[in-house]
């Protein structure tokens, strides 16, 4: 069997739902195209706690300190979890790293905004993550089949964060009418990035990654899914949605919503985010400052010796 | 990726052979994934996977908000004006 038919054969089968491990032979294009997709995921996972990171010393209870302590931990442990993965496609977990200080790759949209209020943690924990576990248990679908058992336990967690979201906007919700606004104030910062996360439609014909199923559905239909199951909980709690063009149509079958601001996904995910720079700088002073544990654990012959 | 059991077996080739046997043999696994036992490092102090303190934050049923959403609800669809002052 020459290359071209093996290839043929490995996108016959993921195609018809098959599975590819770690060590199974695949086609470079393949490979590159997981790669890409779950080091994304793992750099957002990574860079995601640090809006959430500055508001642990200002929780305003033990117990949220403690929940919100435990979240931020959740989502290290998945950046470590999809960098395994991540690492086991080839690329040295080192280079994933130092890409992501560059600049050279990517990280979600929402994690490159300032986290303003007690509020906007509320939102994020609820909104965002509940945006997150639309698309991650899609995930659990993914014909490579370590990214796929990788996100149950993600999802778990997830669901976690959520309930903790939820908990801190509902608390919100039933105190003074200032903690009320504070609520609807970060909903009407975080909507426009929320419903930019999933992505622009793209066209299932010509989206590889949707035809290898290396994720199982499309960027418009999960964001249809979180707009079904999330704006009338939002609506439920007397709080409104900053867009005058939202609204279901029964006729079709899905959300109506204003055109999302792509030039701006595409500006803040390149780095021209409110927040990239200085989130990023974050990481460099951090990575630079914990060097001395890698070297310790990895044994690198110290200077000194 | 489940735990299906274990055998007995004096080496390698035939521990695969049986897990075959055991574990493959209706198409029920994609593959099979056979570790000597004392290859196995096992953690099972109690003292650290399952501390005696309230760690309920961590679980999705930790958060009952089945009150504070009915209350919050009710006071969505209160008139204006009606709410108590702070
Ligand atoms: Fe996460
Ligand atoms: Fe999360």
């Amino acid at each position: 069997m020459d290359d071209q038919e093996r290839a043929d054969a490995f996108y016959a089968h993921v195609m018809g739902g098959g599975k590819v491990e770690a060590d199974d032979w695949m086609p470079d294009d393949y490979r590159a195209a997981v790669l890409k997709f779950v080091e994304m995921h793992a750099n957002s996972e990574l860079m995601g706690v640090l809006p959430e990171r500055e508001w642990i010393l200002r929780a305003p209870t033990l117990k949220r300190k403690l929940a919100l302590t435990s979240k931020v931990q959740d989502e290290v442990g998945h950046a470590q979890l999809l960098y395994r993965v991540a690492e086991d496609l080839g690329k040295p977990r080192e280079q994933m790293l130092a890409d992501l200080m560059a600049g050279k790759t990517k990280f979600h949209n929402v994690f490159h905004y300032p986290t303003r209020s007690w509020g906007d943690v509320g939102i994020i924990a609820w909104l965002v993550d509940a945006a997150a576990i639309v698309s991650q248990q899609a995930l659990r679908d993914s014909s490579y089949a370590p990214y796929a058992r990788t996100m149950k336990k993600i999802c778990w967690e997830e669901s976690v964060h959520i309930m903790h979201g939820r908990d801190v906007v509902l608390t919100l919700m039933n105190g003074t009418s200032r903690q009320r606004e504070m609520v609807q104030e970060a909903l009407d910062r975080w909507w426009g990035p929320l419903m930019q996360m999933h992505g622009p439609p793209t066209d299932p014909a010509t989206d590889r990654d949707l035809i290898w199923k290396i994720k199982a559905k499309g960027n418009e239909q999960l964001r249809q899914e979180f707009l079904s199951i999330y704006v009338p909980r939002i609506w439920e709690l007397g709080l409104t949605v900053p867009d005058a063009g939202l609204g279901y149509d029964e006729v079709e079958g899905r959300w109506h919503y204003t055109e999302p601001d792509w030039a701006e996904l595409r500006n803040v995910v390149t780095g021209h985010g409110p927040m990239s720079q200085e989130r990023l700088e974050f990481r460099r002073t951090n990575h630079a400052a914990t060097q001395w544990v890698r070297d310790a654990v990895l044994g690198a012959p110290s200077a000194a010796a | 990726m489940i735990h299906s059991g274990n055998v007995r077996a004096p080496d390698e080739e035939l521990a695969m052979h049986y897990a075959r046997e055991f574990y493959g043999r209706r198409q029920e696994s994609h593959r099979l994934w056979v570790v000597a036992r004392d290859a196995i490092t096992e953690l099972d102090d109690p003292d650290l996977l399952n501390p005696p303190f309230d760690r309920s934050f961590k679980r999705p049923g930790g958060y009952l908000i089945k009150h504070k959403l009915e209350a919050a609800k009710a006071r969505a669809n209160a008139p204006a004006g009606t709410e108590g002052s702070e």
